[in-house]
């Protein structure tokens, strides 16, 4: 099945895979955090009960209601009593540019540079097949995700990375897409930061262009090159902004 | 020395193993949306998720421990108007622990806007036809190559589109059983979806995925619905 919706990101849809793993109250807290930020669960919305959650999602009732009581305790919900009781996502939930630059502050030169690096060659490498395996469908699909200049800045950096998972299921090849998933984990909410410069999206505009038009054309080479050129335009801001701290 | 490919005759009657095999997948889900729909129609009450589940369940149960079946998982997925008027429902279970996949959506009110513009959802609930997505990577379930069919479900001859029935087959699975009926028509046969998109390929420079086309002296034979084998394939 895939998952191609208004606004929700499939490149946090690792998160709706069935939990296998130890450390399931962490996984079960991820999960419903990774829902609030994708729009699946809304700020105010009432959550389910913890033996609703315990059977929806395959865990104890032990392990869903300490994970609630950990996402209370990281103000991701909150609990009310009386008559219209209950457990809610909180208001003010959604990625925020003060917890991105935090983030970024407690990052090394070196973290950002490797971690674009790694990024740089996975996307190059679904680009390259991209440009292969692509057809007219796959192109709709691919530019549909090209944001306009106005949109906020977290629709921005939703479809930026919708855009590069597009370029990865364009190349159709589980393992890279995994990675390429993997990674936009690991970078997590610095890619807000750029996205509230208009400078940076108007390059970013031209890039993701540039991708597309080699991705159609089945131009491995200029794909790298692009798809290449537009993580490194975030990486290096992300690199300026974090000299600012020096 | 052996022949390159085989003759018309032995290669129809190796194509259609394949093509037994994939109608048979075809098929079962036809009868799976028309007893669904049967069960739903019967329904007294509100028709709720808990219901849904106890209806679908034990079916994705018995496809997916089927041993050496082809269901990697399945399910049903609930237009809008079935459950409330903007919400969908999702009663989905893979693997062999049957886990519950997308579980959270269930609880949002705005689960209808993620299903809407899948291949998967919209071609049945608009053309009230069969279909059969892919392959492509799925990010949704299973997180592999996979081809996704689906089929609508009617409470109703004339009614509207209540929901879908579907089934992930990976394409791994598919290899399986597709490589010795290929090696058996010709060591460049692959078979390929509508757009000539290979599926499984004998063809070494052929992957899964890449964009094929009939070479010279190219037979088709049809596979399901939707594919075919070529005999010769060539690369793009």
């Amino acid at each position: 099945m895939l998952l191609t919706p208004q606004g929700a990101s499939r490149s946090l849809a690792a998160v709706f895979t069935p939990i296998k793993s130890r450390g399931l109250v962490d996984e079960v807290c991820g999960r419903i955090e990774q829902a609030v930020e994708t729009g699946l669960l809304t700020s105010g919305q009432r959550l389910p009960n913890e033996t609703e959650l315990a059977a929806a999602l395959g865990v104890s009732a032990v392990t869903a209601r300490e994970a609630l009581s950990q996402l209370r305790t990281s103000g991701i919900i909150r609990t009310a009593r009386g008559r219209s009781g209950g457990s809610f996502i909180a208001d003010d939930v959604l990625p925020s540019r003060e917890r991105a630059l935090d983030q970024l502050r407690e990052l090394t030169r070196l973290q950002i540079s490797d971690l674009g690096l790694h990024y740089q060659a996975i996307a190059a490498a679904c680009a390259s097949v991209a440009a292969r395996r692509s057809d007219a469908a796959d192109m709709a699909t691919l530019r549909s995700f090209i944001p306009a200049a106005e949109e906020d800045p977290l629709h921005w950096r939703l479809a930026l990375s919708e855009f590069l998972l597009e370029v990865a299921a364009i190349a159709r090849s589980a393992r890279l897409a995994r990675e390429l998933i993997r990674l936009q984990a690991d970078l997590g909410t610095l890619t807000l930061l750029p996205c509230a410069d208009a400078g940076y999206r108007a390059t970013t505009t031209g890039l993701l262009e540039d991708v597309a038009a080699a991705v159609e054309a089945h131009q491995p080479a200029a794909a790298e090159a692009a798809v290449k050129a537009l993580v490194a335009a975030t990486t290096d801001w992300l690199l300026n902004e974090q000299a600012k701290r020096y | 020395m052996r022949e390159p490919t085989a003759s018309p005759d032995t290669a129809t009657l190796h194509a259609g193993e394949l093509d037994a095999a994939i109608t048979g997948i075809e098929g079962r889900l036809a009868a799976w949306a028309a007893e669904t729909g049967a069960a739903l129609a019967a329904l007294s009450a509100k028709v709720t998720g808990t219901a849904v589940d106890k209806l679908i369940r034990p079916v994705v149960e018995e496809l997916v421990r089927t041993p050496d079946g082809y269901a990697a998982g399945a399910g049903f997925l609930a237009n809008a108007g079935l459950l409330g008027p903007e919400r969908s429902y999702i009663a989905w279970w893979q693997g062999e622990e049957l886990e519950h996949v997308d579980a959270l959506a269930n609880f949002s009110p705005n689960s209808i806007s993620r299903y809407v513009k899948s291949e998967w959802f919209r071609i049945p609930v608009e053309t009230g036809q069969a279909h059969v997505t892919g392959p492509y990577v799925d990010f949704l379930c299973t997180d592999e190559y996979v081809l996704t069919f689906t089929h609508p479900v009617f409470c109703r001859p004339d009614g509207p589109v209540v929901g879908i029935v579907g089934m992930d087959v990976t394409v791994q699975r598919l290899e399986r059983g597709a490589m010795p009926v290929l090696r058996r028509i010709g060591e460049r046969a692959a078979l390929v979806n509508c757009d000539g998109r290979a599926i499984v390929s004998a063809a070494p420079d052929i992957a899964a995925g890449d964009l094929a086309a009939a070479g010279e002296g190219c037979s088709a034979y049809p596979v399901g619905r939707r594919f075919r084998i070529w005999s010769n394939a060539t690369a793009l």
